[in-house]
């Protein structure tokens, strides 16, 4: 495996060098997936041997880009050995047509030949949203998701609440859902959008996702009391 | 879900990609895995939103592209052309069912000689190009024949279509490989890298040269500035990878996984272009000679087609846009 052992973990994990830390667990996610356990897309190409070193390079790969530290003294190493090396070699040349993996989520604008098509590609790019794009189950829907995915991007509840000027109060009953001590539900968006944003999430979508829940059980509360007073 | 697609497709005063034929091939290695039924509903989708669109069937060998699109009568076809009955492939067009959108019929070929000669394919290709249309679609047969890749090579777009199969993703890599070596050879110049490349098809060769990385990078030890060059124009080989009758979620990430090894074992990039769901009605809608985009338009199957269809317009539409002249 010449060609891997020379790709630099950038590579292996298939991302861009300014990539965050969120792109890079997606990354480490994506191609961990691609050559584990019986995939698919190795078939008659890596057998399990390679497979396996290729695993281990993608793991290798991914211990040093989650750790910010490790991250930062590679990328200096990284800097060092390009600027020793003027030459354009083969390496170069692959990585530069080489991009980050599509996300298949991302969002479609299109200039020809007539709006409806647009509107189209508009009200699709929703469906997808709707229907679930492959990566989301990485995407918090609830509290306890918002929560995990904070904890995950190490950021304590005390600085999103600096951040965002929201209450930890407010905070913390988002986290646990207490959706009959939050503010009105526009309000809610807002702080979830804000929450998000905070700790690099897609805002639109978590704030979408959650407030679905919100609404299903405030609707189901004043189901509760229409019901409770006849 | 509210996509009014019922109106007729309006044709726009505007040239789109700069008045350039948008060719699209579409293959997979693998005989059904849903090419013709991609193809069909590609190009549907196309003339539908306002586009012209020629869709060529050149799988001569078992057409039904006509069948797909619910053209009954195919009186003239490529085998004319083939033949050497017809030179104008603007003749050999058939209308259908849907505005805007024509075909050309695979069917009667000779089956002693199906596929064209070197020289005649290089005058299909350039009659495509001179088509009065926005975009030709042809849908490629199965396997790697000379005439299967070079359709696919010239294409502005080369899309391969996958089932979530061990016999799909097999073939996909080995008609990939194909397509690769062969374009690579179309443009090299010299005699030792030509006999290198000769060596490297050979899968058991003793280079020990397994991909088409490998092989690059044994030219490039040979030949530093002939090797660079050849990454620079291998670098625009970009097949897109459709995932077709997805069932499961795994499913769905074979794509990202197939494009991963694509790039970690043959040295490509290949763009996930999107996915489509299994859907028991495409049967019916083949049986009914109708695009399941129209049979059954508010299908998931056929909003996942139509978001293909937006993310190749869109993609083509960038890269027309950015002043790119060939």
């Amino acid at each position: 495996m010449k060609e891997l052992l020379e790709q630099d973990h950038y590579e292996v994990l298939e991302v861009s060098r300014d990539a965050s830390s969120k792109e890079i667990d997606r990354g480490y996610r994506v191609v961990r997936s691609a050559y584990e356990g019986d995939s698919l897309a190795l078939y008659s190409v890596f057998g399990e041997t390679e497979a396996g070193a290729i695993l281990e390079r993608i793991d290798e790969a991914y211990q040093i880009l989650s750790d910010s530290s490790a991250r930062e003294a590679y990328d200096l190493l990284c800097q060092e050995k390009e600027e020793s090396k003027e030459e354009a070699s083969i390496d170069a040349n692959v990585d530069a047509f080489a991009s980050v993996v599509d996300d298949m989520g991302q969002s479609l604008s299109l200039a020809h030949p007539n709006t409806e098509f647009r509107e189209e590609a508009d009200v699709l790019d929703e469906f997808e949203k709707a229907a679930g794009s492959p990566l989301d189950d990485f995407l918090p829907v609830d509290g306890a998701g918002l929560r995990s995915a904070r904890i995950r991007s190490d950021i304590d509840l005390q600085k999103v609440s600096d951040v965002t000027k929201i209450s930890m109060t407010n905070l913390r009953n988002i986290e646990q859902e207490n959706f009959e001590d939050l503010p009105a539900s526009v309000y809610v968006r807002g702080f979830v959008m804000a929450y998000a944003k905070t700790i690099e999430l897609d805002a639109e979508r978590v704030a979408a996702a959650y407030m679905e829940r919100v609404e299903a059980s405030r609707s189901a509360q004043s189901r509760g009391r229409f019901l409770g007073r006849r | 879900m509210a996509l009014d697609t019922s109106r007729p497709g309006r044709r726009s005063s505007e040239v789109p990609f700069g008045g350039r034929t948008r060719i699209l091939a579409i293959g997979g290695g693998k005989g059904g895995v849903g090419k013709s039924f991609v193809a069909a509903n590609l190009s549907y989708t196309l003339a539908r939103a306002g586009y012209r669109v020629v869709a060529v069937d050149a799988d001569l060998e078992g057409p039904n592209l006509h069948t797909c699109l619910g053209v009954r009568n195919t009186r003239v076809g490529l085998a004319d052309f083939v033949a050497g009955r017809e030179d104008d492939l603007g003749k050999l067009l058939l209308e259908t069912p849907e505005h805007g959108l024509q075909l050309i019929a695979g069917t009667y070929a000779n089956l002693d000689q199906p596929q064209p000669g070197h020289l005649r394919r290089v005058e299909f290709l350039r009659g495509l190009r001179q088509l009065d249309t926005d975009f030709v679609l042809i849908d490629l047969g199965a396997g790697s024949q000379a005439a299967t890749l070079d359709y696919f090579l010239v294409a502005d777009e080369g899309l391969m279509v996958l089932q979530p199969e061990p016999t799909s993703v097999e073939n996909a890599y080995a008609f990939l490989r194909a397509a690769f070596y062969r374009r690579l050879r179309l443009a090299v110049l010299g005699q030792d890298v030509r006999s290198l490349i000769r060596e490297a098809v050979d899968q058991r060769n003793e280079l020990g040269i397994r991909s088409p990385l490998d092989l690059l990078r044994e030219i490039e030890s040979l030949d530093p500035v002939e090797g660079r060059r050849l990454v620079e124009i291998m670098s625009q080989f970009r097949p897109r990878i459709i995932i077709n009758d997805v069932e499961r979620k795994e499913d769905i990430k074979l794509g990202f996984a197939v494009a991963s090894v694509c790039r970690k074992y043959f040295g490509f990039e290949a763009e996930y272009l999107g996915y489509v769901n299994h859907d028991e009605s495409v049967r019916k809608s083949v049986m009914q000679g109708r695009p399941l985009v129209d049979y059954r338009e508010s299908s998931d199957a056929a909003s996942y087609i139509k978001r293909i269809a937006h993310k190749l317009v869109q993609s083509m539409t960038e890269t027309s846009s950015s002043g790119v002249q060939s």
